[in-house]
């Protein structure tokens, strides 16, 4: 039993060092970003910095809250050794912060108290709050909870009027699905891109290289049969593609590859 | 003398299949910057990476139906970098509930006399356009950001015009095949770009016509 106590003990408080260190990095960069880069910061991203620290406290919040943490207030911590000397593991575990473990440190960090000036503040509060009496404080809590659920409907209201207005959500709508599509066919199968074309000016003994023809068939031209290519250039749906401009690419040389599969010229070898 | 380790060693017999698995998705102009804000926070820190290339595809007809399709890749931004031909198979259709498109892909780099060889071999280019834009890594997924553009001019990369008033973006790994655990983490970074972007697995097949 104590065991199984002190093992819950250990991983708390080792995933709740990794929480902090994770909230403390995220501080340090969000310090750096304001103090450096003043100028180029834009509200967006603080926006994103409270965020990723908001997330971060919500995880410590549900770290704590977990049941299979122990209650760290029944825990407690005591002293055994002073010493005025460096001591240089713990300067390596604080990262140079506590260098030294001596009297001056201790009441700072072991303090279980609230600080001197929060605790005035405290009495002073407590105080203020016996001399009004009972009465007075219903009423003033009773305000306070009618401000708050005004407060509240005022916010929840317009945004359920909003939720239901489609115009203004196409207004803020980041992407266009048609483009998307129009996008993956012209990089996945050149849709929408004008087909090249060989270079029209070719030797009169080279056949079938005119304007009008491509070279080899375009990839919509494929799916109606690689043998009626002749018809298949004249009258494809790639024909509206198909400038007829003397395409820039080095003629090609008939090499015996392209002899090979020779039905798709018109003139027999 | 120990030996080298395994990805330095010559693979033979045999490659190693290397699969794309792919997820594609667009961003309007107006919410470009918002998207590449999010992806700067959510990807590897590094410096934004813009590129610009000019990719031409070329195809070669055997005797049977399917063309042959390779595709090659120049950057114009480093004119002296070498080229890069790529094959893409077709997708993989498997298992329906598999989230990102699969197939598979061999990349090689090429000297810059590429279209020539290509040409003597025998493929014609089909089409070409440039894209530019920017890149991010996480890990092993790569995001890419690009608005493409047609050529106006076959050969003439400054005379281009943009195809939409969209960025495409897309989402890959490249992974040895039978990763499908992949798959996963590509769905659960792509839930974090919505609703700014939906980044689904589009079939290219049924997007033609």
């Amino acid at each position: 039993m104590q065991q199984r106590e002190e093992k819950q003990l250990e991983t708390a408080v080792e995933s709740l060092i990794s929480r902090v260190a994770h909230v403390k990095n995220a501080l340090s960069s969000f310090i750096y970003k304001l103090e450096n880069e003043y100028e180029r910061l834009t509200w967006p991203s603080v926006l994103d910095n409270f965020a990723l620290l908001s997330g971060q406290l919500n995880t410590i919040n549900k770290l704590l809250r977990n049941e299979k943490t122990p209650a760290f207030r029944s825990q407690v911590i005591i002293p055994l050794l002073l010493s005025p000397d460096r001591d240089e593991d713990l300067a390596k575990l604080t990262e140079q912060r506590v260098p030294v473990f001596s009297h001056e440190i201790v009441p700072d960090h072991l303090r279980t108290k609230p600080d001197p000036e929060v605790e005035e503040q405290e009495k002073q509060l407590s105080a203020e709050a016996v001399r009004i009496g009972p009465e007075l404080a219903q009423k003033h809590i009773q305000a306070l909870n009618k401000l708050c659920s005004n407060l509240l409907e005022k916010l929840n209201n317009p945004r359920e009027d909003r939720e239901g207005d489609a115009s203004v959500r196409q207004n803020k709508a980041s992407f266009n699905p048609t483009d998307t599509s129009a996008l993956v066919a012209a990089v996945a199968f050149g849709k929408g891109l004008s087909k090249c074309r060989p270079p029209g000016p070719v030797a009169p003994g080279h056949p079938g290289q005119g304007p009008m023809m491509s070279g080899g068939p375009t990839l919509q031209q494929v799916t109606i049969g690689g043998g009626s290519n002749q018809q298949a250039g004249m009258g494809g749906p790639g024909a509206p593609q198909q400038q007829g401009q003397p395409g820039k690419m080095p003629s090609s040389i008939k090499t015996n590859i392209k002899s090979a599969s020779g039905s798709i010229h018109p003139y027999n070898r | 003398m120990e030996a080298p380790p395994v990805t330095v060693m010559p693979v033979t017999g045999g490659a190693i299949n290397m699969m794309e698995y792919l997820l594609q998705g667009s961003v309007l102009d107006q919410a470009l910057e918002s998207l590449l804000h999010r992806l700067r926070g959510l990807c590897d820190n590094m410096e934004p990476e813009t590129f610009t290339d000019h990719e031409l595809v070329y195809l070669l007809k055997g005797q049977q139906g399917n063309p042959f399709i390779l595709r090659a890749r120049r950057s114009l931004s480093h004119p002296t970098s070498p080229w890069h031909l790529r094959y893409l198979g077709q997708p993989e259709v498997g298992d329906k509930s598999r989230h990102a498109l699969v197939r598979n892909c061999v990349d090689v780099a090429a000297s810059q006399s590429l279209p020539e060889f290509l040409n003597e071999m025998g493929f014609r280019m089909d089409h070409e356009f440039v894209a530019s834009g920017h890149i991010f890594r996480k890990g092993a997924m790569k995001v890419v950001v690009s608005k493409v553009s047609r050529i106006l001019v076959p050969g003439n990369t400054e005379n281009t015009e943009r195809m939409s008033l969209s960025y495409l973006v897309e989402l890959s790994i490249l992974a040895p095949a039978g990763q499908d655990t992949v798959s996963e983490d590509m769905r659960s970074f792509a839930e974090q770009l919505k609703p700014l972007i939906h980044l689904e697995k589009i079939d290219p097949s049924k997007q033609r016509h």
